[in-house]
């Protein structure tokens, strides 16, 4: 069980994360694709960036080319799909709330994850792990495992360890688990499979002879600080059971990125979420601009202290973009979207953003002179004093201007309908 | 709690029935505490919708369920949270199909009715043989 030397509260943080998200979304709305192998492919329809079971057991691997793929399709009954964003963003929306019920304390950690705090006895917190399985397959309609430890690196890895062992039922608390079971597994897995270890910190690890996730748990922390970093140091810390690290405020990952912050003092009225949603939104946009990307989606939350369970709120709401931008203007006004589900007088301590659907910003081309982002040449500003000098509406954003315009060259010939964003598109019910 | 869908999802609040009403008076002694947030019109999603996280809107395609006053082209409101019951419309999912049927519970089997007399029944040995994708609340039928 856990360590003998700390006393244990019961404090434990789960993991539950979405399986194949991208694919379980695609099939919550058509279950004609249940056990058939899928992949969703990346903009542009150039590779498979999420796989059905049944396509990893193809042989397909993550990132193969829709070209490669296709000649094959038809003997293996493999069907595809197109990246469906407003349909992701939605699902991850319905799901992060509906967690939001199971816990005071969310960290939203990205599109299909979320961090809960968590609390009670290895055999409580099992049937809880079961109860929010049971409730996301429902109410939502997606598949979800949950993986639950005193730290979030052991949390991922319990859940990675409930993915691929059919027996547990989608659910594994680590501590529920015998220890030579623990450790056996740990001795297993390399050290490429844990969170937060890329591939060139492996190579390094491996020169030092720490090949498992095993023999970096028993690695000497302040040897692998001075080596390495303070950060794998926390990770070290992490597998032996002491919690340290904290909410992560920026994260980019391959399709998404998100901008959320815990605040020193909480913010009770939507018109000073306002101000926040607006910071966010330039940072957001910044980091886009930085790595030379724009979004199509979205999605904005906010969420309550765990030391105020009284009142537990978690809005979120999922905005579609008019063009792939990286705009600060056009995102602010897409997080804005979230006030109106703000509760006036409950006490937020954190709030963030998070945009998905990711392309280069190259595919529009804009002018040299076009070029920079609005927020380096003072757009706003402008804007402001011309409408005071001219009145309001001699001028505004151009949505069809050179920098943005609509994504012609976008090829997503498999999309599937915008099943819950999109009045037109609703999935149809046969009544037959 | 708060509430999340899509902006665009079912915000006919403002747009399909902005209906102007005056608050409601209450007997003295009772005021209603929500008179202190009255806006002044009908919000349908507060109305319509008990648990918006767990509800989606369908389309109905086909007659099938005609004696219910559900037509061809209408939409559903349905909340995959609620329990299906003798006697609720389903959507259940049938040869890969999402289907709209009628369900009925009884000692001997459960059986998916169509309301409408030239379709068949199908039945099914028990509850758990069937995959309910969620329970119809309400029909927006077109008039």
């Amino acid at each position: 069980m856990s360590d003998a030397r700390a006393p244990d509260t019961g404090r434990r943080i789960a993991l539950v994360d979405v399986n194949c998200f991208y694919a379980s979304a695609e099939r919550a709305f058509d279950p004609s694709l249940e056990g058939r192998p899928l992949v969703v492919l990346s903009n542009n329809d150039g590779c498979a960036v999420t796989r059905s079971p049944e396509a990893k057991a193809l042989g397909i691997p993550v990132g193969e080319p829709w070209f490669k793929i296709a000649p094959r399709a038809k003997e293996w009954g493999l069907v595809a799909r197109s990246s469906n964003y407003e349909l992701y963003g939605d699902i991850s929306s319905r799901v992060m709330e509906l967690l939001g019920r199971y816990s005071a304390w969310l960290e939203v950690y990205s599109i299909d994850e979320a961090f809960l705090g968590v609390k009670g006895t290895p055999d409580e917190l099992l049937l809880l792990g079961q109860t929010i399985k049971g409730a996301v397959r429902r109410n939502i309609g997606v598949p979800v495992c949950v993986g639950i430890a005193t730290t979030k690196t052991l949390a991922k890895l319990a859940n990675k360890w409930a993915k691929n062992n059919p027996g547990l039922n989608g659910v594994c608390h680590w501590d529920a688990m015998p220890a030579q079971a623990r450790e056996a597994l740990m001795g297993r897995l390399s050290v490429i499979e844990l969170w937060g270890v890329a591939g060139r910190l492996t190579k390094r690890l491996n020169g030092l002879g720490i090949h498992s996730i095993l023999d970096l748990a028993n690695a000497d922390p302040v040897r692998i600080r001075d080596r390495f970093s303070v950060v794998l140091m926390r990770t070290v810390m992490e597998l032996r059971g002491t919690p340290c690290i904290p909410m992560e405020e920026e994260r980019v990952g391959r399709d998404q990125l998100i901008v959320s912050r815990s605040f020193s003092t909480p913010i009770t009225t939507a018109a000073d979420l306002r101000q926040v949603m607006s910071v966010y939104a330039q940072q957001a946009s910044a980091r886009l601009a930085k790595h030379g990307l724009q979004a199509t989606v979205l999605t904005a939350f906010a969420g309550t202290s765990h030391y105020n369970p009284l009142d537990p709120s978690y809005p979120s709401v999922c905005v579609t973009l008019p063009m792939p931008t990286a705009d600060p203007v056009l995102l602010t006004r897409a997080s804005h979207a979230l006030l109106p589900r703000i509760q006036e007088g409950i006490k937020y301590v954190r709030a963030g953003i998070m945009v998905t659907d990711l392309r280069p910003t190259g595919r529009q081309s804009p002018l040299p002179v076009f070029a920079k982002p609005h927020e380096e040449r003072g757009i706003g500003t402008l804007l402001e004093d011309i409408s005071r000098r001219y009145g309001r509406g001699s001028v505004g954003l151009g949505h069809a201007g050179i920098r943005g315009g609509p994504d012609w060259s976008m090829q997503r010939t498999m999309l599937s309908p915008r099943y819950t964003t999109n009045w037109d598109e609703l999935p149809l019910v046969r009544a037959a | 709690m708060g509430i999340v869908i899509g902006p665009r999802v079912i915000d006919a609040g403002t747009s399909l029935l902005s209906v102007l009403i005056s608050p409601v008076r209450v007997a003295a002694g009772y005021p209603s505490p929500a008179q202190d947030y009255f806006d002044g019109r009908i919000d349908l999603n507060e109305h319509l919708i008990k648990d918006i996280t767990s509800t989606y809107v369908v389309r109905v395609s086909g007659d099938s369920m005609e004696g219910a006053g559900i037509s061809d082209g209408d939409e559903l409101i349905v909340n995959r949270a609620l329990d299906p019951k003798d006697g609720s419309v389903v959507i259940a999912v049938l040869d890969g199909e999402l289907t709209i049927k009628r369900l009925r519970i009884t000692p001997s089997g459960v059986v998916l009715q169509a309301d409408n007399p030239r379709y068949p029944d199908i039945r099914v040995p028990a509850l758990s043989d069937l995959v309910i994708w969620g329970v119809a609340t309400r029909c927006l039928h077109h008039v």
